[in-house]
């Protein structure tokens, strides 16, 4: 029965763990609430002005916030139908190379962001008058696709092709197949992919920075500005609101798509 | 229901042909087995009938219509997969309803139809579970019934029951042939295990690299394989070279090493005195003989298995190679003992001696 008890030791260490994971979590979200202008732990006394002041014009956390949800909903969508089209074919069909070609589409991911946007400057350079969106909507598309590409193909690996024989010999046409049979059950992986690639993007900070135009600003660029000029409590109030808001997500997403899709 | 016909079906994946020039014609309502070895292009073939690979050359044909241009999914062909194939998103119902919902039937018709195949194979109650809820054989009924719900002109199986072990693959053999009879559809099913085509097939084709060895019932095929290779894929172990002598009175004596046997050929054989062949005989049909006359031998028993039923013996030194009797007598053999073999004439199957073979 030893498997049966815990060791005190093992579980010490584990709570250790968790604390050092969450705590400055806990710090940041009870410092948004202080009354006083700098970040004070534990806070003394309870106000919400910071979180007002975030949707204060002096911010422009809002626009950013707007910039950042449209480079990061269009470039997550966009990458879902070129990432997904990509792993079907390199799963399905069998043909020389298609190693090579799930390496190339995920390379993104090897090469440093920082690398990757001085490349993208000197072709915008080149190119002249590249509208502020395009510049940072270009890199965003390129560097999140090997997330939405990954997941799928994590997912189509073990997929049953037999499954699309069965729908068809039972009178799906191929159109049918694909989003009867298919696509239910990529499904998993694609959102997974998804949804990092949107975190990715919202949460880009280095490459964002450097194709950014003074007038097309994303939200981490403008919370980066913000800081370097205050440093007061309203970053851990819009920290606490976006910890927030990639929770439920987060939970939004398990709910529809279920653990148990990934358990089969 | 329907006429199934191949003619000269071939199938060939670069240098190497998986069907050479299959010829069949299936009647309305039969059931036959494809019998061979893995690689022996059965499943090919199945998959060329469903359309999911196309022909080399030669044709699939339906009740007289040539399916070449039909494309799989119009072709009223149910195949039903060896892993069962289950949409793992999909209740049993939707499962099972896949192909109704397709065709687009009214709602009340697709549930009264589902629920009518779903208790023909015995799971009523289990419409609303996952497929992984399910046992393995329950699994494989709900396969069944997927297929069958849509009332397909042909149903193909592929190795419908290697997944299951021995009781409950005994118990679906009945099911799958009282279905099979109750609703009269043509069948062809893929099978590797000679006992399940032989219970289960009205007539068994035997195939090996691509062609056809034999077709015949399971009668004929279990009885009189027309050839070594047959014999041996049909569980025949004793095989024996020998040399050809005279016919006399319908028996054909065969001398083997320093023995001669009789065989029964009846005028049937077309091997000349002299010429080298192959005995075979299946292990239930040599017996323990009490006394010496034709085809008595004697030998020393090396090993003995005990089988439940029968025990099998190896026995070396009635002839060059070894003999392996299946008898059910146990406690008079053992391993160094000395037993006297009969050989019944009628049991066994001559063969010319080919080259290698």
């Amino acid at each position: 029965m030893r498997d049966g008890r815990v060791n005190w030791l093992c579980t010490l260490v584990a709570i250790l763990v968790m604390l050092f994971l969450i705590a400055p979590l806990i710090v940041i979200v009870l410092a948004s609430f202080t009354p006083t202008a700098l970040v004070t732990f534990p806070p003394q006394g309870f106000s919400l002005k910071w979180y007002a002041n975030i949707f204060g014009s002096s911010t422009h956390f809002m626009d950013g916030l707007v910039k950042s949800l449209q480079i990061g909903i269009l470039a997550t969508l966009l990458d879902v139908l070129l990432g997904v089209t990509a792993a079907l074919s390199i799963c399905r069909y069998d043909f020389r190379g298609k190693n090579l070609l799930l390496n190339y589409f995920t390379s993104p991911m090897y090469v440093p962001s920082v690398a990757f946007a001085f490349v993208l400057l000197q072709v915008y350079s080149q190119l002249g008058g590249v509208p502020g969106m395009a510049r940072i909507f270009i890199g965003h598309f390129i560097i999140i696709l090997p997330y939405v590409v990954r997941n799928t193909v994590s997912v189509l690996h073990v997929f049953n092709w037999t499954l699309e024989d069965a729908a068809t010999s039972l009178g799906a046409n191929p159109v049918q197949v694909f989003f009867k049979i298919t696509i239910p059950l990529a499904k998993p992986g694609i959102l997974a992919g998804a949804m990092l690639a949107f975190l990715y993007s919202f949460d880009e900070v280095a490459l964002s920075s450097l194709l950014s135009t003074p007038r097309f600003i994303t939200l981490p660029i403008r919370i980066m500005n913000y800081m370097e000029l205050t440093f007061d409590p309203t970053l851990a109030a819009i920290s606490t609101l976006l910890m927030c808001a990639s929770l439920a997500l987060i939970v939004l997403l398990e709910r529809f798509v279920g653990l148990d899709m990934f358990m089969k | 229901m329907a006429t199934l016909e191949l003619r000269h079906l071939t199938k060939k994946f670069g240098d190497f042909t998986a069907v050479d020039d299959m010829d069949l014609t299936v009647a309305e309502g039969e059931m036959i087995a494809l019998l061979g070895g893995s690689g022996c292009g059965k499943t090919t073939t199945l998959r060329m009938i469903a359309g999911f690979t196309e022909p080399f050359s030669g044709a699939v044909v339906v009740d007289g219509k040539d399916l070449r241009s039909v494309p799989p999914y119009r072709r009223n062909i149910s195949i039903f997969f060896q892993n069962y194939a289950l949409f793992p998103h999909m209740t049993v119902f939707e499962n099972v309803a896949f192909g109704l919902k397709l065709q687009k039937l009214p709602k009340a018709e697709i549930r009264e139809r589902v629920e009518s195949i779903l208790s023909l194979v015995k799971l009523v109650g289990l419409d609303r579970r996952y497929p992984r809820e399910l046992s393995g054989g329950q699994q494989q009924r709900v396969a069944l019934a997927r297929a069958l719900v849509t009332r397909p002109a042909i149903l193909l199986l592929d190795e419908p029951l290697s997944n299951l072990d021995a009781k409950l693959r005994v118990e679906m053999q009945v099911e799958i042939k009282r279905i099979q009879k109750e609703l009269g559809i043509t069948t062809i099913i893929v099978t590797h295990d000679h006992e399940e085509a032989v219970s289960l097939a009205d007539r068994v084709i035997v195939m090996n690299a691509g062609r056809i060895q034999q077709i015949g019932t399971p009668q004929e095929i279990f009885d009189r394989p027309v050839s070594p290779f047959v014999a041996d894929f049909m569980g025949f172990s004793t095989f024996l070279h020998g040399v050809a002598g005279r016919e006399e009175n319908g028996l054909l004596p065969v001398a083997c090493g320093s023995r001669t046997l009789l065989v029964r050929t009846d005028g049937r054989t077309d091997l000349a005195p002299g010429d080298a062949c192959v005995l075979t005989i299946r292990s239930e049909n040599i017996a323990l003989a009490q006394e010496t006359g034709e085809n008595v031998v004697t030998g020393q028993v090396r090993s003995a298995t005990y089988k439940g039923h029968t025990t099998r013996l190896e026995v070396s030194g009635c002839f060059e190679e070894p003999v392996y009797p299946a008898i059910s007598e146990y406690a008079e053999c053992k391993e160094g003992d000395t037993v006297s073999l009969y050989f019944p004439p009628e049991r066994i199957c001559v063969y010319k001696s080919t080259i290698g073979g």
